[in-house]
């Protein structure tokens, strides 16, 4: 019940806000490499769905992770941070700053970004 | 006889006053709280060995307070007393506002209190904890209704059955906050299910001390005539509660010493040379029950308000001295993690707490929140009887 | 892994079940790691057998080390003395009749019938299927209830806003935290880092229900203790030698 509530909501909330439009300012390294290549749908299959539907995913995927110990990388948040990280001055920059990927949209709708309190918010690896 | 309930005007200075005081004191209790959770609970005095400093200490002695100031109301509908009638709306409006207070310093003083919704929708039923989350939430539901029985003329028939269910549920609930302690079978200082029992009669002194003073305070403030009859049995019975508490504290201790494995944390307790011993033996036994007792019973000051008022307040400091030692005095001692062993290093030795000028104000600000929702409530509703003199309280009085 | 994602790869981590055998320096089996996209087990349990007549003092240091280093903890700022995180430790007894002193690593027991799990008002003290106890960070509130309840002082409270934390080892302000058996490792097929800092005779780590495992062969043999075994919780962690 909880589950459907929680996905009714982003749903709802997200159909309203959701940014449109494909000119997202700061993809993270990665991800703008893969979509210069016309990589990108291969990971996302459809944009509107992960925009929409991302909380849920990360919430379905957290659960089974850490319960579960399943440990595939479709929709880890590692992933995420992983592709959508930038760098600036050869240094990433946490995702989770103004205007990084995850902050902007955040941001723009309003919603608290909670992940961060707790998860790395670059890549592990270092430049 | 019919008793008439009269809001209080509540505009005089003094009103203000205390309104003012007490939203002060609010508002330096959220201050620390923003403080506390922006730093994180490195600038309070808690640390991994003492996790329930003293906010905790003044949110479990508002709980267990509240469900003890339902008690007036509960000897009149369920036990028929019809001389304690007048009180029982007062009695379930303390008995509400203390445990919001109470459950203001317990949330505010978590890691994360921005997820108290989490702590409403996952229930894990084995734990203690999320029982009384339950039974927390019930309360309030159940003495709410129990209260509209009294104010609602049409539903005056159901109150004694309200009132039964009122006073079972707060049995139950203070059950459910002893046992937070009583089943933590790991800590000598506490598994023992005589903690739910001596938390039931705890509740009802610092309950029924609240209401004593909350009750005086109003009548004197506002110009009320307040009798001697049911002051006087009032102060009665809460040197009946006191000695009760008394007992308990002797049968627990008693029977903790009897154990070889709780000789430890019972000397350090009762004869150690930390701060919980004088907690324990002035603190408790002698401020907040052999003074309040002698102010009580002794004839020279039978029916004096000032010393029923001081004793009153005497037993809320011994009740918060005996909470401290509980529950920090429970924690400071080490668990006996190897029987029979002695710990080098590693783990063990007497865990140092200060308690830190944050976490002071936000317990502070837990009765400033209870009294303020008592001053403002009494306003705007008929709480309070116009008059408690006794030949209006107690129609077989004798002039 | 290279900065550039691989679809090939991306495909091939999500999609197929894997299965791989993981093997340890002695030559025992881990036996097969569940694959994937399969959730663990109760057919498993894991479990260490420490045995301190075969660690030395600074043997337990490098396991603190190690576990530090893996993990992330005990760096922290501001907190101070008790504050600081502590995951495993050096504890020392000593015998109150003969004498005798003992060193060796405490951490989280991961008990079968874990007190912090009964008490957690969110389930989020939690035990998986293979028997190693976490706590959810997504839905500790931070009541510390647990820690209360945890007979081993073995849980920590983080005191303090963190940043830079390992990437496979979430860590924030408000939550509680402990052992986690290094459970990312497990998942691999691999071993908990401060068993691999030590020689493999001294830590065994293993399925204590697997006949073959050396955990369950080694356990059958010799003398070994757990802690508080009067709490009946029945302890993933034994200990031999004391």
């Amino acid at each position: 019940m909880k589950h459907l509530l929680i996905i009714f909501l982003t749903l709802s909330l997200n159909s309203v806000f959701a940014y449109d439009g494909d000119k997202h300012v700061n993809l993270g390294d990665k991800a703008t490499e893969l979509k210069e290549e016309g990589r990108s749908r291969d990971i996302h299959p459809s944009l509107s769905e992960i925009r929409k539907m991302h909380p849920a995913f990360l919430m379905h995927k957290r659960d089974k992770t850490l319960r579960q110990g399943v440990r595939s990388k479709r929709n880890s948040l590692k992933q995420c941070v992983d592709c959508h990280s930038a760098t600036k001055n050869d240094e990433y920059v946490p995702v989770n700053a103004p205007d990084q990927f995850c902050s902007t949209c955040h941001q723009k709708v309003g919603t608290s970004l909670d992940c961060f309190s707790c998860h790395r918010t670059t890549p592990e690896e270092d430049l | 006889m019919n008793i008439r309930y009269q809001q209080i005007q509540g505009r005089s200075l003094g009103f203000y006053a205390l309104i003012a005081g007490l939203g002060v004191l609010i508002l330096a209790s959220l201050g620390s709280v923003l403080f506390m959770e922006h730093h994180g609970h490195y600038v309070t005095g808690m640390s991994n060995r003492i996790v329930w400093g003293m906010p905790h200490v003044f949110a479990l002695f508002l709980i267990v307070a509240a469900s003890g100031a339902l008690n007036v109301a509960s000897i009149a509908s369920v036990f028929g007393k019809k001389i304690y009638k007048p009180l029982a709306r007062l009695s379930g409006l303390v008995s509400l506002a203390l445990l919001a207070g109470g459950l203001m310093v317990l949330v505010l003083d978590l890691g994360r209190p921005d997820r108290l919704i989490v702590a409403m929708t996952e229930y894990n039923f084995n734990s203690i904890f999320a029982w009384n989350i339950i039974l927390y939430n019930g309360f309030f539901v159940i003495v709410a209704v129990y209260l509209w029985m009294m104010f609602e003329r049409r539903m005056n028939k159901f109150t004694a059955k309200a009132g039964l269910a009122a006073f079972s549920w707060r049995l139950i609930l203070t059950t459910g906050t002893g046992s937070i302690f009583g089943f933590l079978v790991a800590r000598q200082a506490y598994d023992a299910v005589i903690m739910a029992p001596m938390f039931i009669i705890m509740s009802f002194a610092f309950g029924l001390a609240f209401f004593i003073l909350i009750l005086m305070a109003s009548y004197k403030w506002t110009e009320r005539p307040l009798g001697d009859v049911i002051v006087n049995r009032l102060g009665n019975l809460l040197g009946v509660f006191v000695a009760a508490v008394m007992y308990f504290v002797v049968v627990k201790h008693l029977g903790s010493l009897y154990l070889a494995e709780n000789s430890g944390v019972e000397s350090f307790i009762l004869f150690g040379e930390h701060v919980y011993t004088p907690l324990f033996w002035i603190g408790q036994i002698v401020i907040g029950g052999l003074v309040p007792m002698a102010l009580i019973y002794h004839p020279a000051l039978k029916g004096n308000r000032s010393t029923l008022g001081l004793a009153s307040i005497l037993v809320l400091i011994g009740g918060i001295a005996q909470l401290y030692v509980i529950i920090v005095g429970g924690q400071a001692y080490p668990m006996e993690i190897f029987p029979g062993k002695e710990i080098l290093e590693g783990y063990g030795g007497i865990a140092t707490y200060t308690p830190s000028l944050p976490e002071i104000i936000l317990g502070l600000g837990g009765v400033a929140v209870s009294l303020i929702a008592v001053t403002f409530l009494i306003k705007f509703l008929p709480f309070l009887p116009e008059s408690l003199a006794d030949d209006v309280a107690d129609p077989h009085h004798k002039k | 892994m290279s900065k550039k994602l691989n679809r090939r790869d991306f495909i091939k981590s999500t999609g197929v079940a894997t299965a791989s055998v993981a093997t340890i320096a002695s030559g025992i089996s881990l036996t097969t790691f569940a694959a994937d996209e399969n959730p663990v087990t109760n057919e498993k349990r894991w479990g260490m057998l420490i045995d301190t007549n075969k660690l030395t003092e600074t043997n337990i240091d490098d396991m603190v080390f190690a576990c530090q280093e893996e993990n992330g903890w005990g760096f922290e700022e501001h907190s101070t003395g008790d504050q600081k995180a502590n995951w495993i430790r050096k504890v020392k007894v000593k015998d109150k009749a003969t004498g005798k002193i003992d060193a060796l690593p405490m951490m989280c027991q991961h008990c079968d019938e874990p007190p912090c799990v009964d008490v957690c008002p969110t389930n989020a003290s939690m035990k998986r299927e293979d028997g190693i106890v976490l706590v959810d960070r997504h839905l500790c509130i931070g009541c510390r209830y647990c820690m209360m309840a945890c007979p081993y002082d073995s849980r920590s409270f983080v005191h303090e806003d963190l940043s830079n934390q390992k990437e496979h080892m979430p860590r924030g302000k408000g939550t509680v935290e402990s052992c986690t058996m290094c459970v990312h490792r497990v998942d691999k097929g691999e071993m908990p880092a401060c068993a691999e800092a030590v020689n493999s005779d001294a830590v065994i780590f293993g399925d204590l229900y697997d006949a073959n495992s050396k955990i369950n062969r080694v356990l059958k043999k010799v003398q070994s203790t757990q802690i508080r075994a009067d709490l009946n919780l029945n302890t993933g962690v034994r200990y031999s030698g004391i």
